[in-house]
């Protein structure tokens, strides 16, 4: 199954880079986000930590949510769904490499927001990053395995970015919390509290929608419209 | 459900409701620092009680259509989510009445509070699923997977909020007393009496539903 889900999440990477700016809209939406938000400061002002990370989080969510929408409609606008269907591999293949793809497109994004953190909201990069970025990959792998599933959900319906995002949001917020948790530690000289139990929170959340996804998506990814 | 213990439930509901009405406002005493505002509370909690049961509801009905396929469980999975909407919201207005009166706001990050209000955020967008234009047997088996994640997710949106930070009152698990048991009684007695209305509701509600299949089914075969 692995092999399949690669072969998929390689053929998504490489329809997404040659597509037609799907992408490069959900990159900007984030950085945008990020910039709308550095309005709020005053001149000279530096945004403290822990709103610097929900912005970072908030702008990865909502890059999250065009991401799936763009790697799902990719088999929907070419009609090709049944062939992904017809693949000799067990259909949760499909899931694990929309994520896998979800996975390195956000990452990819949030490389370019953690620099605009840091021009735009005046945030400085501390001794406790190896942390931070442990909560970023636990964070990051919870928000595309839920957004791997709720994509599938989502595909065909018409405005199905704001279904996606009125689906994901509420059932991010754990996750969402914890990541901003975990992040100030990067912004900040001193480590938060809590630190374990925020780590636990993120790895159950992985650990709980990683289980439905593979018990689950075979009901949602069908060849019914 | 059965015509007859449908019927039992709504005239036991009527009357058991109207008993709470005397044990609220005649039995239990009124609190001294809060005064007649408290009374709220004994609406607040069968509210949030039965909200929280009906999502359960939901959950099983999804994981028994998910096996089974019969459209029934659906049936029942919908007239709950749309009682537990309708309770949750209660419940939040009258939590937001309270904290107003008790802590000076009417909304504050209380991991009780942000749990209900992030259920009725997920089960307001799980009946905007159900209402989309899909065909019956997509929209339900997709409601099914919605409305098993949706209740996964719960236990740790509400222990999220609780490491977040906390200052809603521990009104059974207290160790420093509690509640009166003349209140605790009344409290007890409302969340029976909610139970037996929220029972008669569901009942009427995934009949009505059922009835919408059946006549929805015949015109189908009409055509």
């Amino acid at each position: 199954m692995m092999r399949s889900s690669l072969t998929i999440a390689l053929k998504d990477l490489r329809l997404a880079f040659a597509g037609s700016g799907g992408l490069a809209q959900a990159f900007l939406l984030g950085l945008l986000l990020i910039f709308v938000f550095s309005l709020s400061q005053d001149v000279g002002q530096r945004m403290d930590a822990q709103e610097a990370a929900a912005i970072f989080w908030l702008a990865s969510v909502f890059c999250q949510v065009l991401i799936f929408s763009m790697l799902y409609g990719l088999e929907e606008s070419h009609k090709a769904r049944l062939g992904l269907l017809l693949m000799p591999a067990p259909i949760q293949a499909v899931w694990l490499g929309k994520m896998l793809a979800g996975l390195c497109l956000l990452l990819l994004a949030q490389l370019l927001f953690l620099p605009a953190l840091i021009v735009f909201l005046g945030q400085n990069i501390y001794d406790s990053w190896p942390l931070a970025l442990l909560a970023l990959l636990l964070t990051d792998i919870g928000i595309v395995a839920l957004g791997s599933l709720l994509g599938a959900l989502a595909q065909g319906q018409a405005a199905r970015e704001s279904l996606l995002s009125i689906l994901l949001f509420p059932l991010l917020i754990p996750l969402l919390l914890a990541g901003i948790h975990l992040g100030t530690a990067c912004f900040l000289p001193e480590a938060p509290e809590n630190i374990q139990s925020w780590l636990g929170m993120a790895a159950s959340f992985d650990a709980l929608f990683l289980a439905a996804g593979i018990f689950l998506f075979s009901f949602i990814y069908t060849g019914d419209d | 459900m059965p015509h007859s213990l449908l019927l039992c439930l709504i005239w036991g509901g009527a009357l058991s409701m109207a008993a709470c009405q005397w044990l609220i406002y005649v039995y239990a005493p009124t609190e001294a620092t809060m005064g007649i505002m408290q009374k709220i509370f004994y609406t607040h909690l069968p509210l949030a009680w039965w909200a929280l049961i009906s999502f359960f509801v939901v959950f099983l009905a999804s994981i028994a259509y998910l096996r089974t396929h019969n459209i029934l469980y659906d049936l029942w999975a919908k007239a709950a989510a749309e009682i537990g909407v309708l309770l949750s919201t209660l419940a939040l207005i009258t939590g937001s009445i309270w904290a107003r009166h008790s802590w000076g706001v009417w909304w504050t990050w209380d991991p009780r509070l942000t749990t209900t209000l992030i259920m009725w955020f997920i089960y307001a967008a799980y009946l905007i699923v159900r209402n989309l234009d899909l065909p019956q047997m997509r929209r339900a088996t997709i409601c099914s997977v919605l409305g098993i994640i949706a209740f996964l997710d719960v236990p740790l949106v509400f222990l999220s909020a609780r490491l977040w930070r906390s200052i809603h009152p521990a009104v059974f698990a207290s160790k420093e007393g509690g509640l009166e048991p003349e209140m605790k009684f009344t409290a007890i007695a409302c969340v029976l009496c909610f139970g037996m209305v929220w029972l008669a509701l569901l009942g009427i509600r995934q009949k009505y539903l059922a009835q919408q299949h059946t006549v929805e089914t015949y015109c189908l075969r009409e055509e």
